[in-house]
């Protein structure tokens, strides 16, 4: 491409901080969730062009920007796709996404995340369709938040991390930010990295600017890049496709099949096809052992949250954890704390109470409380009830379920509910049988 | 102790005969209400299996117990027994056979009750409450698998005490399916696990969470061939991701929906999310029914990727849901799921369980 790329970064809307792969589908998000009158759904092209819209053909101010993050509600910005964003702004989301492409490529020099580059290079292009077929679906689809933000973040770091350029690069663009993930084939230089390839550099250098150091062409769906390095994470190479593989000698120690093997195999090892049916091709099974929930929580955080819905993320930050409830267009109708609704009502002293019920022995087979509708309980062990198979017709004339017969738990098990025209309790077993076996069967 | 006058066929959609003329929030679907419902907060409902004739319906409930009802066809729901645990029951399920209900619970046992006898025993042991229970039927095992907040999930032959394999997990167990040879467990920490069941259970994999929010609930789904594919994963923040395990173009195949969210187009005032309590797939058309704390149900197609139904909403969070073995009933039990905090538990109100005729509303859209 041309030696300045238009914002040398992917198109990526400052209303919402969403990335896409292409600066028509930022428009046509735009257009949809930034520029859409709330009345009669005209779409304009730009914030002021709305503004002017509303005011001349519905007498309406408005004074921000639809479902724009707090601070980027200027309706008075003119700004179409990628034109008009501030400069300053600009600088800000650059920094962002080196900061984040540092952060996880070091995590993913430490882990094994070459299948999940494979789902990004794929969620990236979804990213595009979902736009377009948002509209028509019921579902409001965003395919793009879950297989964007998460995924995109984190293992095209990695991505980016395994074939970074280290110090040799920083020549290079520095402005690449490492989210290449429109760009499958493209190999980020592959850095035969400092140390094995001391030698292998000084013949790449020179052939640096603009040629991508060998890349094992094949790299595509797996680096396989356990540690290349420690990388500093140095600027990330301008991905050119055609790497003439001028090194491929250089590179494969680094991208060894040994390496993919290493990975492959506890991949494989863990994973048993779950059906005969289901065919897993090996190195496709191998998705890495997942992310784990701290990188997964992080790269959440560092994502702008969903939908049209905008909101904050809501981040699991630390062990007790709180969510992020509230926004400024939503609300999650949940407690703050991030645990589970069940755990939050269990603290209720209420619920406590464990006390095992005297003579209810726990493993023994003794009978736990009232049954009701009919079934008498078993006073004594042993005795069985004569229903067999299934229930059996149910009782006549029985009043149904006596709620109140139902002990408040805390008390002896062996309580007969106030079973209107049942056996006395004194009764003996066989007194007691009989009665059962006549009132249960016809 | 029957509530229903008329005896129309369930076929008819069941229309509960309530008598009451002001509008009841309570049941704005007019459902048929299922006689003699717990006290407390419904969390677990289960029908039987097809191998036994009839329908039966457990819930457990913060009660502390299990209740077993017969449903007629006609409606009618006859209460036929309960079981009580020490602490409030948190999840149960069936055997295949139909034979036995298993029963989990915060008082950290799990127990097995015969429904033939009445009688329960304690099959399983943690350290923490046990949040899932669920029966696997292997050709060469078969074995009872819980999932406690204690981190360990754990398969027990209900013959010994001591389980016959514990495997542990990064977090608490929220929610649990199984449909051999797969299943499905869902953390905190929106951790999300598969195992494969084949042989012996064992962990198949780690999955990257297609949400952002807590896990709440999950389900599995079956392809054309009736063997488990994907599942189904829902969370606290009104969306539902569907996964498959295997798919041909993951970023194409899977994908996640909004769901019991307030104000749908209306933009000017914030929109209320809310969590989806649970998922049930239609055993026979496999599309889904999602429950919400907003207190409605919805029902979905995941294939054509559309919404079906969306209910009225009930003046209560609903918290449980499923259907039957065939597909014709779908039940739903209202009642207050926490999701408001304390200060908006009422221990006055009641609860209920509905039943519904799922027969035609959960019919598959036809794709353009």
């Amino acid at each position: 491409m041309g030696r300045k790329k238009k914002k040398q970064m992917k198109p990526w809307c400052w209303y919402c901080n969403r990335d896409f792969d292409d600066e028509k589908i930022l428009i046509q998000h735009q257009k949809a969730k930034h520029f859409k009158c709330h009345i009669c759904h005209k779409k304009l092209y730009t914030g002021p062009g709305l503004a002017i819209h509303c005011m001349q053909v519905h007498k309406e101010t408005i004074d921000s920007v639809p479902n724009a993050i707090p601070g980027r509600t200027d309706i008075e910005l003119e700004i179409y796709g990628m034109e008009g964003i501030p400069e300053k702004d600009m600088q800000e989301r650059r920094r962002t996404l080196e900061q984040k492409s540092q952060e996880s490529q070091k995590k993913k020099n430490n882990q094994d995340d070459s299948d999940e580059d494979d789902d990004d290079d794929d969620a990236g292009p979804s990213v595009s369709q979902v736009p377009a077929v948002a509209p028509q679906a019921s579902y409001a689809v965003p395919m793009t938040q879950p297989g964007m933000p998460p995924v995109g973040g984190v293992p095209h770091a990695g991505y980016q991390g395994s074939y970074l350029l280290y110090k040799s690069m920083p020549p290079m663009m520095p402005g690449v930010p490492p989210m290449m993930h429109g760009m499958p084939p493209a190999m980020h230089g592959m850095p035969p990295a400092m140390m094995p390839m001391g030698g292998m550099m000084p013949p790449m250098m020179p052939g640096m600017p603009g040629i991508p150091p060998a890349m094992p062409p094949h790299m595509a769906p797996r680096p396989g890049m356990p540690h290349v390095a420690p990388s500093p994470a140095a600027g990330p190479i301008p991905s050119r496709p055609a790497v003439p593989v001028t090194q491929p000698a250089v590179a494969k120690p680094l991208f060894p099949s040994a390496a993919q093997a290493q990975q492959n195999a506890p991949g494989a090892a863990a994973s048993n096809p779950l059906t005969a049916a289901v065919t897993t091709d090996p190195p496709k099974a191998t998705f890495p052992a997942y992310t784990q929930p701290s990188v997964s929580s992080s790269s959440a955080s560092s994502n702008p949250s969903s939908s049209t819905v905008v909101k904050p993320p809501a981040t699991v930050t630390s062990k007790p954890a709180t969510l992020t409830t509230t926004s400024a267009t939503s609300k999650l109708i949940h407690p703050d704390e991030d645990i589970s609704l069940e755990e939050m009502k269990a603290t209720l002293p209420r619920y406590q109470r464990l006390i095992p019920r005297p003579g209810q022995a726990l493993t023994a087979a003794a009978p736990s409380v009232a049954a009701v509708g009919g079934i008498m309980p078993p006073q004594q062990p042993g005795m069985r009830h004569p229903l067999h198979g299934q229930y059996g017709a149910p009782p006549q004339g029985m009043p149904g379920y006596i709620p109140g017969g139902i002990p408040p738990y805390g008390q002896g098990p062996p309580m007969v509910p106030p079973y209107q025209g049942g056996p006395p309790m004194a009764a003996s077993k066989e007194e007691l049988r009989s009665v059962v076996m006549k009132t249960c069967f016809v | 102790m029957s509530l229903f006058g008329s005896t129309s066929s369930f076929g008819t959609g069941g229309s509960g005969v309530f008598g009451t003329t002001t509008t009841d929030s309570h049941n704005p679907m007019k459902d048929v209400e299922v006689t003699s419902p717990p006290d407390d907060s419904i969390s677990c409902l289960a029908f039987s299996p097809p191998t036994m004739p009839g329908n039966f319906l457990i819930a457990g409930s913060w009660a502390n117990d299990v209740r077993c009802w017969e449903v007629q066809d006609n409606g009618q729901t006859v209460p036929k027994a309960q079981q009580m645990h020490t602490g409030p029951v948190l999840d149960a399920c069936w055997s295949d056979d139909g034979s036995k209900v298993f029963t989990a619970s915060c008082d950290k046992t799990a127990k097995m009750w015969d429904l033939n006898s009445n009688q329960a025993m304690q099959i399983a042991q943690h350290d923490g409450p046990i949040k899932a229970i669920h029966w696997i039927k292997a050709p060469n095992y078969s074995c009872i698998m819980t999932g406690s907040w204690d981190k360990t999930l754990k398969f027990w032959d209900t013959r010994s005490p001591t389980p016959m394999m514990s495997l542990q997990m990064p977090e608490r167990c929220y929610c649990a399916d199984v449909v051999y040879p797969m299943a499905v467990v869902a953390t905190a920490e929106r951790g999300l696990i598969v195992y494969q069941l084949e042989n012996q259970p064992s962990e198949f994999r780690r999955i990257d969470s297609p949400l952002k929010h807590q896990h709440r609930c999950v389900a599995i789904f079956k392809d054309k061939q009736n063997k488990p594919t994907g599942f189904a994963l829902g969370s606290i923040e009104g969306r539902v991701a569907i996964h498959y395990i295997n798919p041909q173009n993951p970023a194409k195949d899977n994908f996640t929906f909004k769901c019991h969210r307030s104000n749908g187009t209306n933009t000017t005032t914030p929109q209320d999310i809310y969590a989806v309590n649970a998922i049930a797939f239609h055993p026979v058309h496999g599309t889904l029914a999602t429950v919400g704390s907003d207190g409605r149900f919805s029902f979905w197609d995941k294939d054509a990727r559309t919404k079906l139904k969306t209910s009225e909403q009930l003046d209560q969070p609903i918290t449980a849901c499923c259907f039957n073995n065939n597909g014709n009933i779908f039940a739903y039990a209202s009642s207050y799921d926490w999701s408001k905090g304390h200060e908006y538990y009422n221990p006055q109100k009641k609860n209920y369980i509905f039943l519904r005729n799922a027969a035609e509303e959960l019919k598959p859209r036809n794709k353009k």
